[in-house]
């Protein structure tokens, strides 16, 4: 379920957001900790933290924890912290940039067939056609797209910078349909992915569907929450008539395997697009403004 | 038990529940309902592939059967022991071979695609047609088949054996 996978993703970003200002706001806080004694705070990793920096009485804040690490500051007078190492990364991050669009098939988008069009909203992409009257959108969202195997494969490769070696990386994310007729409160969703199997092997002896649907419900219709209580259709254990007919149903409406293979395409790039636009802003926030 | 459809082609819409129907009516037929059987639709690049690395023949045809039980006398039923034994093995249907097939001869996709189908079960259940006699024996079964599978359904369908254009 798209809706309830974006809400796993937000959450999962706003713990890991939790966890950076926490870090961040560790100096703070080990001071308070230290300046008040009774304030029954227990943060024993912030406390060995500060006793492994802290050299005497708590009087100004002295990171020498990175002392011998290269940490050398550079005055630049934006107000920021640069570090050599921040030099190094700034660097990198170029010759990378560089890299990734070398390889960038196209700075635009492959077209969908279909007459689908497309509306997108940072990661998260949207294809809404009208068919006889009856709407078909389909969600998806390129993070969390790219199977572990490429990754694994594309690690190795970007280690060894080799171009003979280097696996073409692909995104074939989960994306969810819905069919909502004219004048309907509720949606048809249906839940549908790109069958592991299939993403490993590539061009080996694939022997799952390209596309595959997970689970089916009806869900109020537009931009709502998604509604837990509303019975959902799983397809582990359906029967198989049944799971053909609603493939079947798709295809009618343009969601087949054409569809599924211009769509691991559309995401593809999309991915890499985005990747590359990260890298040029985690670029812009390490180097000088 | 039951039939394990795939399609893995973008090239042929196909109607999966219409194939599995008629599958399930040969099934039926033959009273092979008891077995696994898969039947994957695949397109000219794979069926020549699978074509070149099994028979070494290196271009893409209609049908293609892969026997579980490979030394079935023809006709026989297998009598297995075990659960994970009834199966009766896999049929890949080049659907872009027989949809130009289709085209050249004005001919409903889905019913060849059935009669394929059937030509194809005969090979898992052992029957082959490499000489006079066996291709006697397969194109009897295979009428016997389609003349039930008629019957039920209203369709006319005819046995591919009279072509002989494939092995399994």
């Amino acid at each position: 379920m798209l809706k309830s996978l974006s809400r796993t993703v937000s959450t999962a970003v706003r713990i890991s957001t939790a966890t950076m200002f926490s870090a961040r706001s560790l100096q703070p806080l080990t001071r308070s900790t230290l300046c008040s004694p009774n304030s029954g705070t227990i943060r024993p990793f912030s406390r060995s933290l500060w006793m492994m920096s802290h050299n005497g009485a708590a009087s100004v804040y002295r990171p020498k924890l990175f002392s011998s690490k290269g940490f050398t500051p550079v005055s630049c007078g934006c107000g920021s912290l640069h570090t050599e190492g921040d030099k190094a990364f700034g660097n990198f991050l170029s010759d990378e940039i560089k890299e990734e669009k070398k390889i960038q098939k196209s700075s635009t988008l492959p077209k969908m067939s279909g007459g689908w069009e497309l509306q997108q909203n940072g990661t998260e992409a949207k294809l809404i056609r009208t068919i006889s009257g009856e709407k078909v959108t389909v969600t998806f969202n390129v993070n969390n797209s790219i199977p572990p195997k490429f990754e694994e494969g594309a690690e190795q490769a970007r280690g060894q910078k080799s171009a003979e070696n280097e696996p073409d990386i692909v995104s074939s994310p989960n994306f969810v349909v819905e069919v909502t007729k004219q004048a309907a409160k509720h949606s048809l969703v249906f839940d549908c992915h790109y069958p592991e199997d299939e993403a490993i092997h590539g061009e080996g002896e694939e022997e799952s569907d390209i596309f595959a649907i997970r689970e089916v419900s009806f869900q109020p219709e537009g931009d709502v929450e998604w509604k837990e209580t509303a019975y959902t259709l799983n397809t582990d254990s359906l029967d198989w008539a049944l799971y053909d007919h609603l493939m079947d149903f798709l295809a009618d409406r343009g969601v087949d395997n054409t569809f599924a293979d211009e769509l691991v395409e559309l995401s593809t790039a999309m991915e890499h697009h985005e990747y590359i636009k990260f890298l040029e802003d985690l670029s812009g926030f390490v180097k000088c403004n | 038990m039951g039939v394990v459809l795939r399609n893995l082609q973008n090239v042929v819409p196909l109607r999966r529940a219409r194939l599995r129907k008629d599958v399930e009516t040969l099934r039926h037929i033959l009273g092979i309902q008891k077995f696994d059987l898969g039947v994957i639709c695949v397109d000219n690049r794979k069926i020549q592939r699978i074509n070149n690395i099994y028979r070494k023949k290196n271009m893409p045809t209609d049908v293609l059967s892969f026997p579980f039980y490979e030394e079935l006398r023809p006709g026989k039923l297998p009598c297995p022991i075990y659960r994970d034994e009834l199966n009766l093995g896999d049929i890949f249907l080049g659907v872009e071979y027989l949809m130009k097939q289709c085209q050249q001869q004005s001919q409903d996709l889905h019913g060849i695609l059935t009669s394929v189908t059937a030509h194809g079960i005969c090979h898992l259940l052992g029957y082959r047609h490499e000489t006079e006699e066996e291709w006697k024996e397969m194109l009897q079964k295979e009428s016997y088949i389609l003349n039930e599978f008629n019957r039920f359904t209203g369709r006319q369908l005819v046995p591919l054996t009279k072509k002989c254009s494939q092995d399994g």
